[in-house]
């Protein structure tokens, strides 16, 4: 059940990740669905025709940052309602990935499959027992979204485009009158968010299931947000709050299949309660990002 | 020795030529000076430093830093030439530390990684070097205002400046820290740098500048070594002594009675947006018929006083009576109730809807009276005759009563708001900077109804910056400086007497002439 | 109506039809580009929608929540509030409304206004929580309403397998069915159209009045900036959460009509993706109630008659996302433009 948790922990995780940049920045993308949907569609078309599974994570992070690409534009360049926009790419995205499928592998009674991707034991750490086979074992998807939590975290606060991104997002017209290049910073920013989000969705369906499926993400794109926020923007944080919304689902099975007399449901919505709960504390130290959902102009002071 | 900066001839107009904000100034700095450039709010002050720094582009005239000519762009080019400028409004953000804010925006030597480490080892270099007591590691708000200003300054040295603007430094400063400012000032003289003191306060001047410069309405007015001059004739070359405008004012006559009193304030204190004292214990009152003037400098509490009289900020103690009522702790919509009208400092954001038309702008406040509803539901025909009868009335330029704010011209934007406030017989008005960036007409215009409005008998508190329309309207003048009203004068007191009062000096008598 | 009023209503149509055009030919283009018969998949659609009495039954049953749930969001984005949580207020009203027909044996004229005011009362009161939490606490709303949106799937979930299910239900996870005396009549014999479409244009021409009340102007001054309406003498934070209040129980409204007059029962995920295609109608309806329901009706359309297309001529339903999507895309740039080029 561990490792189970750790497993599918991940595709909330990456996301989580990459939206803790796009938020920072100062935008709110509540597109991510959609960009993990188109992200697990590329990623199954590329190992599906190159049999190479590298090339399908590599086209999956690039897809998802063309995605992105259109919420960036939406919300830096014209500026438009970031809920709006983001509502779009999330429909869009659901749509163009799952009519792509069909269009081009038609209906099948069983949906095609791609080679899986090999388990790589880490050597000596994974025969340390019980550990070993929950930390150790797994693809290189999850080490890869394991190694981007601290390597995120060195990004955005030891870096000087980490500096940059905090401060557009907090403070644009400060960023601005100092030379930076606001809208630079926020495309980057929301670009990355969409490749994180992209491996994300490639992960369920040539990490995972070996296939793709229209309703594969189901929901975890806005769990994502859910976690940036509950970890207040925080690569660590945002670890343990992807691992939170990974237990409470298996405990919940895990319960229901112990007959426990207790709601699972109520597990299951917990995560969301506290959410809300950190909003409210973090609303009313405001330590929210000033500029949150704020389009910048340098005439509108 | 050549200048450290020397601008010759420039002028600079906004809004197409409409503004002429320089007009032909003239401008020197010496080598390890401090100068300071004097004037009244939109004299130009800070468009000349600003054309400086390179936030603006003169429309002719020439720089020369060092002696050299040079041409100044953009932020960017005017930091090449070591020129650096500290803004009345602070640019820094509050969730990152200082050293961080000052290394935001610079290429590091570490790239891609930042050097927080050598970036505070030089920090405490220059604090220790310019006596700036700055913690490099605190985080920007939990930092005081004066110590976010030492961060903001840090900030400027640190990009190795030899040229240093300070737009109204002290304006956010209380005295102690203002003493520990002006030592940094002359610390910061003896290392050789160049250090240009943009103010309102002319004690200030004569505290720590060596040279001054004054601007009045865009042109130069004098520039002066500081021990050449005085104060009485700085004063009188700030607020100069032309009229423009002759309107016709009756003479007020107080009522012996005493029982026309319209608002009554008692012991009033407020805080501001930061949470420190804004209005501090004010005491007055205003009669039916009469208008106070309430002169001073920007952001000595002159926003906040309008915005408690009005209801939109709470009080910390006192009480605010209109007519007799008490309104202590009343909503915005009781006040308005009471007959208060507003004529608010920004018209963009408070005073109007933009993207409503201009008959709903001209409801925004009466909309659910019964003239203009009818079982809740708004009524289009009297809403429409309302507008229709504003427009003719007030002579507001306008595609139609349909056509959104928005499209029109800011004096236009104020008549609706003075048909809005005055078109009702208010018994008491506030108005705040109702005259702000008008032009010339519309200008005249907006004083003439606000005097209309008091010989109709309504109250008037009128606070500007511009000290010839406070003498020019004004029955009593009243100066606000720090949160406090220094005095109240009579309407025939002179420029120079309340020059000095805006700059702090308090000789005469509080509550002179105040029953 | 003035010259300038009709210009500018004259001038949204426009851009609404512009934007439902193009998306219309990037779909166009689409399912060429992919080898279908785009002229066929079009004429499916269209036939599917309204080919038939039982079909455009079937578009009008679509409609009534939509148009509902859309109604509620745009009187929430008119006030520039975000409620993005009608899923979760439809689920709450929904779930509320029924229990009282399940639970209480009451006359049935008692019952229907009743369970009417169960609905909007659930709704409202999800809605009102996160109104309450943005204007006691500053939480932002999308954030709010959006966590709501899965506490009430999960609550739901809950309800049908647990306190609610029907026992003769074989363990389907679903409530029994309500009386028949309470389930909505046919407005058409042999179609599944019923008299909730009564109640939803009731309530289009509600919101129509309301748009034009003294509350509604309250609710767009807010809109406007907040400095302006506590300036006008408006309760900021009331205003805002009476906004939500009626956003969330118009909502809850979609979620009765849905289960009264359709389903009968709640079941598991009865709000679909209503939620979403709500905020795209309230969008391309300019957030004006007459032309919410007329794009309420296009979407309607749009789905019931890509359902027809798959099965008929099996291009995938999804095309309807994808124009619904472009069709977003299209509305917000020309917005956007617009309001810069002035």
């Amino acid at each position: 059940m561990f490792a189970g948790t750790i497993r599918m922990s991940v595709p909330i995780l990456l996301p989580a990740l990459g939206d803790i940049y796009t938020q920072r920045s100062g935008i709110l993308n509540l597109g991510v669905e959609g960009v993990m949907l188109m992200g697990a569609l590329a990623g199954f078309l590329g190992v599906a025709f190159t049999d190479n599974l590298f090339i399908g994570m590599v086209f999956s992070a690039f897809i998802g940052m063309i995605s992105a690409g259109v919420m960036a534009f939406l919300s830096v360049t014209v500026k438009a309602n970031q809920v709006i926009a983001g509502t779009a790419i999330t429909i869009l995205g659901a749509g163009l990935s799952s009519f792509l499928f069909r269009a081009i592998f038609g209906v099948q009674k069983l949906p095609p499959l791609v080679r899986e991707f090999p388990v790589c034991k880490i050597p000596v750490l994974s025969d340390i027992p019980y550990i070993g086979t929950i930390f150790f074992e797994h693809n290189l998807f999850v080490y890869l979204a394991y190694i981007l939590v601290p390597l995120t975290w060195l990004i955005l606060e030891r870096t000087t485009f980490g500096l940059n991104a905090r401060a557009v997002g907090e403070h644009p017209h400060a960023a601005d009158a100092k030379g930076i290049n606001v809208s630079l910073t926020r495309y980057l920013c929301v670009l990355i968010g969409g490749a994180y989000a992209g491996l994300g969705g490639a992960f369920l369906s040539i990490g995972f299931m070996n296939t793709f499926l229209a309703q594969m993400v189901g929901g975890r794109g806005f769990i994502a947000i859910a976690v940036v926020v509950f970890s207040r923007w925080e690569p660590f944080r945002a670890l343990a709050a992807a691992l939170l919304f990974g237990v409470a689902n298996a405990l919940q099975v895990r319960l229901q299949a112990m007959g426990v007399p207790f709601p699972p449901q109520a597990l299951q919505a917990l995560p969301y309660i506290m959410t809300i709960v950190v909003l409210l504390s973090v609303s009313r130290r405001a330590s929210f990002p000033s500029a949150y959902t704020i389009p910048f102009s340098r005439e509108e002071r | 020795m050549a200048y450290a900066v020397e601008m010759s001839n420039i002028c600079k107009s906004f809004n197409k030529g409409k503004v002429q904000a320089l007009d032909g100034v003239n401008f020197t700095l010496g080598r390890a000076k401090i100068h300071g450039i004097l004037g009244e709010n939109g004299a130009g002050k800070t468009t000349l430093m600003n054309v400086l720094f390179g936030l603006y582009r003169a429309d002719s005239g020439t720089i020369c830093v060092n002696g050299k000519p040079v041409e100044i762009h953009r932020p960017k080019d005017a930091r090449a030439l070591g020129i650096g400028m500290v803004h009345q409004h602070f640019m820094l953000v509050r969730t990152m530390t200082v050293a961080e804010n000052v290394v935001l925006g610079l290429p590091s030597s570490k790239a891609p990684f930042l050097d927080i480490k050598s970036a505070t080892s030089k920090l405490l270099e220059l604090s220790n070097v310019f006596g700036l007591k700055i913690d490099p590691g605190a985080k920007v708000w939990q930092l005081s205002v004066g110590e976010q200003q030492r961060a903001e300054i840090v900030s400027v040295l640190y990009r190795g400046v030899d040229i240093l603007i300070l737009d109204e430094p002290t304006a956010v400063l209380t005295p102690a820290e203002t003493r520990d400012f002006f030592k940094m000032l002359g610390k910061m003289k003896a290392e050789g740098k160049s250090v240009v003191l943009i103010t309102h306060k002319l004690e200030e001047i004569f505290d720590i500048a060596d040279e001054a410069t004054v601007l009045r309405n865009g042109k130069l007015a004098c520039s002066t070594e500081v021990s050449n001059t005085s104060k009485q004739e700085l004063t009188r070359m700030m607020v100069g002594k032309d009229v423009l405008f002759n309107l016709k004012k009756s003479s007020y006559e107080k009522n012996a009675l005493d029982s026309n009193e319209r608002l009554k304030v008692k012991n009033l204190s407020a805080l501001n947006n930061k949470g420190l004292s804004a209005l501090d214990n004010l005491n007055f009152s205003i009669e039916a018929g009469e208008i106070l003037g309430v002169a001073g400098v920007d952001g000595n509490g002159q926003s906040e006083l309008c915005e408690v009289l009005t209801g939109l900020r709470r009080i910390e103690s006192g009480d605010i009576s209109v007519n007799g009522t008490s309104c202590t702790g009343r909503e915005p919509k009781a006040f308005i109730d009471l007959g208060v009208a507003h004529i608010p400092e920004d018209r963009h954001m408070t005073g109007m809807a933009m993207n409503m038309d201009v008959s709903r702008n001209l409801i925004i406040k009466d909309f659910d009276r019964k003239e203009y509803s009818f079982l809740g539901i708004l009524k289009s025909g009297a809403i429409e005759r309302n507008a229709d009868r504003a427009i003719a009335e007030y002579e507001i330029k306008t595609s139609g009563a349909e056509a959104r704010v928005r499209e029109l011209s800011g004096g236009n934007q104020q008549k609706i708001i003075l048909a809005r406030e005055l078109g009702k017989n208010p018994k008491v008005i506030i108005a705040n900077q109702p005259t702000r960036g008008l032009d010339i007409g519309a200008t005249e215009y907006v004083r003439q109804k606000l005097l209309e409005a008091r010989d109709n008998g309504a109250a008037i508190l009128l606070v500007s910056a511009d000290l010839e329309e406070i003498m020019q309207l004004s029955d009593r003048i009243a100066v606000m400086y720090r949160g406090r009203m220094t005095g109240i004068v009579p309407g025939a007191s002179t420029m120079e007497e309340i020059g000095l009062m805006m700059a702090g000096y308090d000789n005469t008598k509080p509550e002179a002439c105040n029953a | 109506m003035t010259e300038a009023t009709a210009k500018s209503a004259f001038n949204s149509v426009i851009s609404a039809v512009t934007a439902v055009f193009t998306a219309l030919i990037f779909g166009f283009v689409l399912l060429w580009v992919c080898g279908y018969d785009a002229v066929k998949a079009y004429t499916t659609m269209f036939n599917g929608a309204f080919g038939s009495a039982n079909r455009f039954a079937e578009t009008i049953v679509k409609t009534i929540p939509l148009t509902v749930m859309a109604l509620g969001t745009a009187i929430a984005f008119k006030s520039k509030i975000w409620n993005i949580g009608g899923n979760g207020q439809f689920i709450v009203g929904g779930a509320l409304s029924l229990y009282v027909a399940l639970n209480f044996k009451l006359p049935a004229l008692i019952m229907f206004p009743l369970s009417i005011f169960m609905a909007f009362a659930g709704g409202a009161l999800w809605g009102g929580l996160a109104g309450y939490l943005k204007a006691k606490y500053n939480a932002n709303e999308v954030i709010t309403t959006l966590m709501l949106n899965y506490i009430a799937s999960f609550l739901l979930a809950w309800l049908v397998r647990g306190p609610m299910m029907d026992p003769a239900g074989f363990g389907f996870p679903q409530t029994p069915l309500i009386d028949k005396s309470l389930q909505l009549s046919s407005l058409l014999a042999g179609t599944r159209l019923h008299s909730g479409f009564i109640i939803a244009v009731i309530i289009v021409i509600l919101c129509w009045i309301l748009s034009r009340s003294i509350f509604g102007f309250r609710m767009e001054l807010i809109g406007e900036s907040h400095e302006v309406a506590a300036y006008s003498g408006i309760n900021v934070k009331k205003t805002t959460l009476m906004t939500m209040l009626i956003s969330g129980g118009l909502a809850g409204l979609a979620g009765w009509n849905e289960v009264f007059g359709l389903h009968h029962r709640l079941l598991d995920d009865v709000a679909g993706n209503y939620g979403s295609m709500a905020i795209v109608i309230a969008l391309l309806g300019g957030l004006h109630p007459l032309g919410i329901f007329v794009s309420g009706l296009l979407f309607s359309a749009l789905l019931v008659g890509g359902g027809t297309m798959q099965r008929m001529s099996g291009i995938p339903l999804s095309l309807v996302d994808i124009i619904q999507g472009t069709v977003i895309i299209f509305v917000i740039s020309r917005a956007a433009l617009t309001l810069k080029s002035k």
